[in-house]
């Protein structure tokens, strides 16, 4: 499982890399780091969007360069997505908000290639029906874990934007929901004064007794 | 992972006993003792810096201080002649410069925001486990404030952190109207967990993608404004009006290949941290951008910087399997219950100890031979992710950190049923600049704010401070700019000049900033070269090229 190096091909080009290893760390070992466009190299950023294809014949597909493990005779083709135009979301959303800030909703065809694509396994197309039921409490869960690579519409023939309207659904129900946060303020003033002695020692002492109840003079 | 096999047998024969029992929490002065003796902060790997405003006076770690003594990428004949003119530039496209562009958006000023990478390509993203803000019952700003100082060894700028802590309920609010969803409990409140060293729990969250929650909303709510995004343009330096003012910056063009010159009433630096210099050769769970540019440029303009001495060697990250190596495991899984064991299946300390403390007791663990050796020669403890499910019922793990479960899924590790092997990763830079209340640099025309600061967090920062620190001071830097804006002045090199005279007496050839980790041999690469480059891949020589002096 160490030292063992395989064969992949990036455009066109064979490279060593190390078994184990990322296609993004494969990438820079191999003098091509901007080969594929990397922005956190932790899986979040949805940047370093690819495609790919196995020499045994199993069906590639859409990955994360940055999570993805190297695999001998793997072979990999950039596919960067770009961004795409916001929709301001609204408070108290209804279906026909979502279906005039995204008129191509009712396009989808059902293929399910947007749930194939997807690299953090979110079932998209299902979704998207959700979607056009007007089921955003289910969809905004659904996208939970969506980081904008932005596959799922690169990969759409009916120009559905299904992370974009993931986004929009959850923005909207964020700003609707009205949760109470209350600011203590009671025996604010004392309390500062308590804790911002001028000595820097008394100031960490008093914190380390204040922390304890978070009132002044209980334990 | 059969080469564990004997281990995972110990920590599992001894998980019954361990299951309802807690480990020692080591009181100060265990923890000084501790910490003194394992934690990288204090093993001497720091020096004195010889050049510029901080010169001869507190120590930063070797590799930080070969960066700020460095020599600008800017060629001695370069004469900066501004493209751009624009009230406001923004250097940093995380939460915190994303922030300061939304605060100023319908307030008449032009904003330019800059990014080397993307617009949200950043620490922020990556943020897992929540953000603080004093909500709930038995708690107060006060206590926030009392939790961050003890965190902190007491060395937190005080104004600073009350700001930080008193601004948390708002911050919410705010982050909420912008539409971010936080978890909420099943009567409707917002669900608060404990950190390291919180005394009340005070952690909000979005499962394990608080940071992804955060960004990807501030990223929308950003493009929806009218501020000029300057993506791929990664700052090489900044310029002055000739008397010390900063006015502006000259970035690198990465698709264009060139230097283009700002020409900027205030620039606002929220570059973020440094954890890709790999500081003593620790992993780190940084995205590639965070390699210390606005620490390196504010240095040379006379920014005095503070704190640096100290990093923040987040406790778990991951140790195995080897592409996963530094990634962020978050607290919160240990705040609802995974234990750290060693080798030998021993739970030697409270998991909740602050940061520091625990990452000193995981390497002294490994220094006394109570690792766990994997096969790629790295060595890690234990942490007993088995054991939430056992606590909190089936499914609290999959459920709450869909993000951990994905990443090991690939690997065919499984958390819910075998424990994860950590070890400390480079996770956060607690000192940087010094700034006012009012995020001010003591050079007039540049504002700080987010991670590349310093003094808010001490010597060591709690858990979920970060999220709130970029969203108090993103917000409060542009406030400040606005209230303070002044008019526009000369684009100089007079403050570059400054530093290279004084340099001259010193013999360090590093050219600084790093803009990338050395690791990826990413470069900022001039047109000429990059068509040269282009020539070259198409007759399928793929040899990197330096065509910078950098």
């Amino acid at each position: 499982m160490t030292g063992k190096t395989v064969e992949i091909k990036i455009l066109g080009k064979t490279i060593q890399a190390k078994a184990g290893e990322t296609l993004v760390h494969a990438l820079w070992a191999a003098g091509m780091p901007e080969s594929v466009k990397t922005g956190c190299a932790g899986g979040v950023c949805g940047a370093c969007t690819v495609t790919l294809r196995y020499s045994d014949g199993r069906p590639g597909g859409t990955e994360l360069a940055c999570m993805k493990p190297v695999e001998a005779g793997m072979e990999i083709f950039p596919c960067p997505v770009e961004d795409d135009n916001p929709v301001l979301p609204v408070a108290d959303p209804e279906l026909s908000h979502l279906q005039s800030a995204f008129p191509t909703l009712n396009r989808c065809t059902k293929c399910g290639s947007c749930t194939t694509a997807c690299p953090m396994s979110i079932p998209v197309m299902d979704s998207v029906l959700r979607m056009q039921k007007g089921e955003f409490e289910t969809v905004a869960e659904d996208f939970t874990t969506c980081i904008h690579c932005g596959l799922c519409r690169f990969v759409c023939e009916d120009k559905v934007k299904p992370h974009n309207m993931g986004l929009w659904v959850r923005r909207s129900l964020g700003m609707s929901r009205n949760v109470a946060i209350t600011n203590n303020e009671d025996n604010a003033e004392q309390e500062w004064r308590y804790l911002l002695a001028e000595d820097r020692g008394e100031r960490l002492q008093r914190a380390r007794q204040f922390r304890k109840s978070g009132r002044v003079g209980e334990t | 992972m059969d080469w564990a096999k004997e281990s995972l047998q110990k920590l599992e024969s001894s998980r019954p006993a361990r299951l309802n029992q807690s480990a020692p929490l080591p009181d100060s002065t265990a923890a000084e003792a501790l910490l003194k003796k394992y934690h990288p902060d204090y093993l001497g790997h720091e020096r004195q810096l010889a050049v510029g405003p901080n010169a001869g006076e507190q120590k930063v770690p070797l590799e930080l201080a070969q960066l700020l003594e460095g020599d600008s990428p800017i060629e001695p004949d370069y004469s900066p002649d501004p493209e751009i003119k624009t009230d406001v530039l923004i250097i940093g496209g995380g939460g915190a410069g994303a922030t300061a562009a939304l605060t100023l958006e319908g307030t008449g000023l032009t904003v330019h925001l800059a990014t080397k990478l993307r617009l949200g390509d950043s620490n922020t993203v990556m943020a897992e486990g929540g953000i603080q803000s004093a909500i709930g019952p038995d708690d107060s700003p006060r206590r926030h404030f009392a939790d961050a100082l003890v965190g902190g060894h007491g060395e937190n700028d005080v104004n600073l952190l009350r700001i930080l802590c008193e601004q948390g309920p708002e911050s919410i609010r705010w982050l909420s109207q912008l539409g971010c969803l936080f978890d909420q409990n099943e009567d409707g409140q917002f669900r608060l967990r404990g950190g390291g060293g919180t005394s009340v729990p005070r952690v909000l969250a979005c499962r394990d993608y608080t940071g992804l929650e955060i960004m990807r909303v501030l990223k929308d709510a950003v493009r929806l404004t009218d501020t000029q995004l300057l993506e791929e343009h990664a700052a090489m330096e900044l310029v002055d009006d000739g008397n010390g003012r900063v006015t502006g910056a000259i970035l690198f063009d990465r698709n264009a290949g060139r230097p283009v010159c700002v020409s900027a009433r205030a620039v606002i630096m929220a570059t973020g941290g440094s954890g890709q210099i790999r500081l003593q050769g620790f992993p780190t769970s940084n995205h590639i951008g965070a390699t210390g540019d606005g620490l390196v440029l504010a240095y040379r303009q006379g920014c005095r910087l503070i704190d640096l001495d100290t990093y923040q060697y987040h406790p778990s990250g991951t140790c195995y399997p080897e592409a996963l190596v530094g990634q962020l495991v978050t607290e919160a899984i240990r705040s609802i219950g995974a234990q750290v064991v060693n080798a030998e299946g021993v739970h030697f300390i409270d998991e909740m100890a602050y940061r520091d403390v625990l990452a000193g007791s995981i390497i002294k663990e490994i220094a006394e031979g109570r690792g766990v050796k994997t096969p790629h020669g790295k060595t890690g403890v234990w942490l007993d992710t088995p054991m939430i499910d056992m606590k909190n019922g089936p499914g609290t793990l999959a459920r709450q950190f869909p993000g951990l479960i994905h990443r090991f899924e690939r690997y065919h590790i499984d958390p819910t049923q075998t424990p994860i092997l950590i070890y400390p990763t480079l996770h956060y830079q607690n000192g940087g600049i010094l700034v006012d209340s009012e995020c001010r640099s003591n050079i007039p025309g540049l504002w700080a704010c987010g991670e590349v600061t310093g003094g808010l967090h001490g010597k060591n920062r709690l858990m979920g401070n970060s999220l709130l620190d970029i969203t108090v001071f993103g917000r409060r830097a542009a406030q400040s700019v606005l209230a303070n804006i002044p008019e526009r002045g000369a684009v100089t090199l007079t403050n570059l000049q400054r530093f290279r005279a004084e340099r001259t007496k010193i013999k360090n050839k590093t050219v600084s900033p790093k803009f990338f980790p050395t690791a990826s041999g990413m470069k900022l690469t001039p047109a000429k070269a990059q068509e040269k480059s282009q020539k070259d891949t198409n007759s399928s020589n793929f040899e990197p090229r330096n065509p910078f002096n950098f």
